[in-house]
């Protein structure tokens, strides 16, 4: 199809049918089809025997091209059938850094009693493997969006084809979801040492020491497993964690205005491999950007909240996509 | 894993193309079916040893070459038989480029076309019974090369498309019932030369007993009354009215017919005529009239086709066994029909002179040459010898074995050397009855050649001297009339009860496949329109009834897949195992929610000591397909009969 027909029909499609919310069935309104190469050639092939058979008044070979019409006609029943009533849900997806694919994990599940064949999900020029799913299975298909800059991408048609199945015909359906993945910045290759101990630890961020053992407190999650009281839980069933006292250290809170970097971009970029370095040596941290404070803590939890604050902070206009 | 795939693939479609040349390689010459096996093994062997395709420019040549091959040997490539031999030979071509989807697809197309090409060459049962099976085939050999996905089970395309082909079966049935068939074509029929057994336009000694070997149908005729008696078949074909001493031939340029008065009852019947590759027909003496623009008659009477006979036809007819063909005779066929080649065969001439001297008039000359057949010393033989130049000489004087051309060919040259016009005509006599299909079956071991010759007043009146030397012959047919050493291809077959009858049978089902399928033409489609009530016959009438069927055939097939893809229990074992605990709750043994199946079987065992045995099958059996990771195949079986037979 010439590219600005295919942008008529993607456009026309998108007005008849609107955007999608939640999981989608498949219906008959919603399933195009259309025959491809092959199926022409196919075509042009039937018409030659059927002048042939007609001209030679040969009555079986007429029976063969007719045989073969009809199982052209069954196989575009056929191939039609192979999406409908198949359900389409969002099934999660995983931010990425800017650069790398954004993956959002669509779910095919087919509430027929016949195995799907062949499904082909492409999402603009990323498309993933053909994927089968069993009468009244799952099947999970992964699309992968490539990114560019941090921020939101947006997944806003995807299209679900087969050409089970003798790629006669191309069956194909569109759904328009609407989904959002945020993109991270992308961690700078070469940022320096975060600033050891900031003269001020503002905010009252200290860091406990390990030394002496101060007291018992209530478990809270991302509290590191080793300080938990197992002899505690033994006796009482309660999880409580050891409270330890020793030279107060402050936090490291990592501070735009401590990144260096020529424009905002890559001091973001600085901020997020500061971040992704003391996630990984499974230190404690902070964030602060202007308007935004995010005290020191551990874990996967605050990984994520910093690193989308640092993804959302200040979205230039153009960051979609 | 990529390479097993395309093995795979290859595997698929040379299968499907090797059985869609099959029907080909016995008419194909034998270089160029060498040359495909040749071609097709060594692709197989690349593919496996992983060997080098050849390049563009030795593919061409090879193209090259074989075309030219195919000129030289056919003298065309448009013809049935020129066509089809280079369609094979671009299919084994194909076969050496054979990498991409694309290209297997070209072969799978190629393969179709040889299945319909092969339809070309003949429609009997067997050719569908060959050709039905490679369609499927090769539409199961796209399979493979379609798919994206995961490869699944080898014989799965095989399976898959069978059930497709099953659901096209009524949609094409449709199609071919109400498709409107054309009275002509739109360019030359086919002009393929094939070597056809069958009377031919020319008669030499020998030719027809050859043919009396042959068990081969010829014709197949349906009477609409009684048929007529054994005397009466006989099937007029060629006229033969040139004689050089040796062959007799048709020759001649074309005549004035002479008028035919027809007396007595008429016999219609409908003649089905396999292929003869020649352009007579045959009917019964002598015909009056036939389906019009059909055929034309000769001035002798003979009926002929414009074009030659290249597939089974049909054709009615009414003939009259009581006539006066040609009262008047013209000077010019008086000539032709009294022409005897110069100073051949001197003893025939001299001895028919004698004994025409001998008789009083024409008529007791021709009792008198019949009476020689008969009281000398004249045998009548499937083998006789063969004969010298002058032929009639050395069958009269020397040999004296002969068959009915022999004696036709005698008779007749006998008749002109004595004044009186006369002319042998070949054709087919007799017939065998098959009363099951209630038709006559004519073989080309019916072949005959009788005589004709001209009587003032009685025009041209039949003679058979085969009559006067073996009227068992005209009788009761061939094998009567031979000796007893003397057997006919399939005697023992006529010997048995059973195997006549099933040899009848078999004929009945050919009868019936060219009526309804082979030569379901114009004129039947109108007549089956007419029986489901459509009133005329234009094309309304096909656009109604072929777009109705064709919308019963759809709503069919899409009741059929509704059905197909319905929504079914993702576990048949617990829908099962409910049945199971529903039939015991009727019974007052109701499971308590959460109870687990083994606790449940226990106490339906306590409760009802009968039924122990069986619940704890029936739970031992659903737990097994429930939690095993792998299942017994037949279990999911046996529980559904157990519960299915479990009445409490």
């Amino acid at each position: 199809m010439p590219a600005f027909l295919q942008r008529r029909v993607r456009a026309w499609i998108r007005r008849r049918q609107g955007p999608d919310a939640g999981p989608v069935t498949l219906r008959r309104g919603r399933i195009y089809i259309l025959p491809t190469g092959l199926g022409i050639a196919f075509g042009v092939m039937l018409f030659a025997m059927l002048m042939g058979s007609l001209n030679y008044a040969n009555n079986l070979g007429l029976g063969l091209t007719f045989l073969l019409a009809s199982l052209g006609v069954v196989a575009m029943q056929a191939c039609h059938r192979n999406l409908e009533t198949l359900i389409a849900r969002e099934a999660g997806s995983e931010p990425p850094f800017a650069g790398g694919d954004a993956v959002f994990q669509l779910a095919l599940s087919n509430p027929g009693g016949l195995p799907r064949r062949d499904l082909e999900a492409s999402a603009g020029a990323g498309a993933a493997p053909p994927v089968s799913v069993e009468a009244a299975g799952e099947s999970t298909v992964r699309l992968r969006v490539p990114t560019r800059q941090r921020g939101w991408v947006a997944l806003d048609r995807v299209e679900i084809a087969t050409r089970f199945p003798y790629g006669l015909f191309r069956a194909w359906a569109v759904l328009h979801p609407g989904l959002r993945c945020l993109v991270y910045p992308k961690p700078a290759a070469d940022a320096p040492a975060p600033p050891q101990a900031p003269g001020d630890a503002g905010g009252g961020a200290v860091r406990r020491g390990e030394d002496d053992f101060a007291g018992l407190k209530d478990y809270h999650p991302g509290d590191p497993p080793r300080h938990i009281a197992w002899k505690a839980y033994a006796r009482a069933g309660e999880l409580l964690v050891k409270e330890f006292s020793g030279a107060a250290e402050p936090l490291p809170v990592f501070d735009l205005a401590d990144a260096p970097g020529a424009d905002l971009e890559s001091r973001l970029s600085v901020l997020a491999r500061w971040v992704v370095d003391a996630h990984a040596r499974g230190e404690t941290f902070g964030l602060r950007l202007p308007g935004v404070e995010l005290p020191p803590q551990p874990g996967d939890a605050q990984r994520r909240r910093c690193l989308a604050a640092l993804a959302t902070f200040e979205l230039p206009a153009t960051a979609h996509g | 894993m990529a390479e097993s795939r395309e093995l795979r693939r290859l595997g698929w479609t040379m299968g499907a193309l090797g059985a869609a040349l099959a029907p080909h390689l016995l008419h194909l010459q034998p270089w160029i079916t060498g040359l495909v096996l040749a071609i097709g093994a060594w692709r197989l062997l690349a593919e496996v040893r992983g060997w080098r395709l050849p390049g563009t420019w030795a593919r061409a040549l090879i193209a090259l070459a074989v075309t030219l091959g195919v000129i030289v040997s056919y003298a065309t490539i448009t013809g049935l038989d020129g066509g089809t031999a280079l369609l094979a030979l671009m299919s084994a071509l194909k076969l050496l480029e054979t990498r991409a989807p694309r290209d297997h697809v070209v072969l799978i197309f190629i393969g179709w076309f040889l299945c319909l090409a092969a339809f070309l060459y003949s429609q009997d049962i067997l050719t569908v019974g060959w050709v039905l099976p490679t369609v499927w085939l090769l539409a199961a050999a796209l399979l493979p090369v379609a798919r994206q996905g995961e490869a699944g089970p080898p014989l799965a395309p095989f399976r898959t498309t069978g059930a497709m082909l099953l659901k096209a079966a009524p949609v094409a049935l449709i199609l071919f019932l109400f498709f409107p068939r054309l009275a002509g074509s739109f360019w030359g029929a086919p002009s393929a030369e094939r070597a056809l057994t069958g009377l031919t336009e020319e008669m030499s000694p020998g030719d027809i007993s050859d043919l009396t070997l042959n068990d081969v149908v010829a014709f197949r005729v349906r009477f609409d009354g009684r048929p007529p008696p054994p005397p009466l078949r006989y099937w007029r074909g060629p006229v033969l009215s040139e004689f050089d001493g040796y062959t007799w031939s048709r020759g001649g340029s074309p005549l004035f017919r002479p008028p035919v008065r027809f007396r007595g009852e008429p016999i219609d019947y409908t003649v089905t005529l396999e292929p003869t590759g020649q352009h007579m027909l045959f009917a019964l003496d002598m015909v009056q009239s036939w389906t019009p623009g059909f055929a034309n008659q000769d001035w002798d009477y003979g009926l002929r086709t414009r074009s030659a006979v290249h597939a089974v036809i049909q054709y009615e007819a009414r003939s009259y066994p009581r006539y006066d063909a040609g009262v008047e005779l013209s000077p010019a066929l008086r000539d032709r029909n009294l022409q005897l080649p110069q100073g051949r065969n001197a003893r025939a001439l001299a001895l028919a002179r004698r004994m025409r001297a001998a008789s009083a008039d024409d008529a007791a000359y021709v009792r008198a040459v019949l009476a020689m057949f008969r009281e000398q010393e004249f045998y009548y033989t499937l083998t006789p010898p063969g004969l010298a130049r002058d032929s009639v000489d050395d069958f009269l004087f020397n040999t004296r074995q002969g068959f009915c051309g022999h004696y036709a060919s005698a008779f007749t040259t006998l008749m002109r050397a004595a004044g009186i016009p006369a002319r042998v005509v070949g054709g087919y006599q007799g017939g065998d009855w098959n009363p099951i299909g209630g038709y006559l079956i004519v073989r080309q071991s019916h072949a005959h050649a009788w005589s004709e010759i001209w009587q003032p007043g009685a025009g041209w009146t039949r003679v058979d001297p085969t009559a006067a030397v073996a009227p068992e012959r005209i009788e009761r047919g061939i094998e009567a009339a031979l000796p007893g050493e003397e057997l006919l291809p399939g005697a023992l077959m006529r010997e048995s009860a059973f195997w006549w009858q099933a040899g009848m049978l078999w004929d009945n089902v050919n009868a019936r496949w060219n009526d309804w399928v082979v030569q379901f033409d114009r004129l039947k489609q109108e007549s089956l329109l007419a029986d489901l009530g459509f009133g005329g016959t234009d094309w309304q009438d096909y656009a109604v009834a072929l777009g109705g069927g064709l919308a019963a055939a759809m709503a069919l097939l899409f009741a059929w897949l509704a059905w197909e893809s319905r929504p079914r229990s993702p576990d048949p074992a617990a829908a099962s195992y409910r049945r199971f605990a529903n039939r015991l709750a009727r019974r007052g043994v109701t499971r308590e929610t959460g109870e687990a199946p083994t606790r449940f079987a226990a106490r339906v065992a306590r409760l009802r000591p009968d039924l122990g045995p069986a619940a704890a099958e029936i739970t031992e059996l659903y737990l097994r397909q429930r939690y095993l990771p792998a299942p017994a195949p037949g279990d999911l079986r046996r529980l559904r009969r157990l519960v299915a037979r479990f009445q409490p």
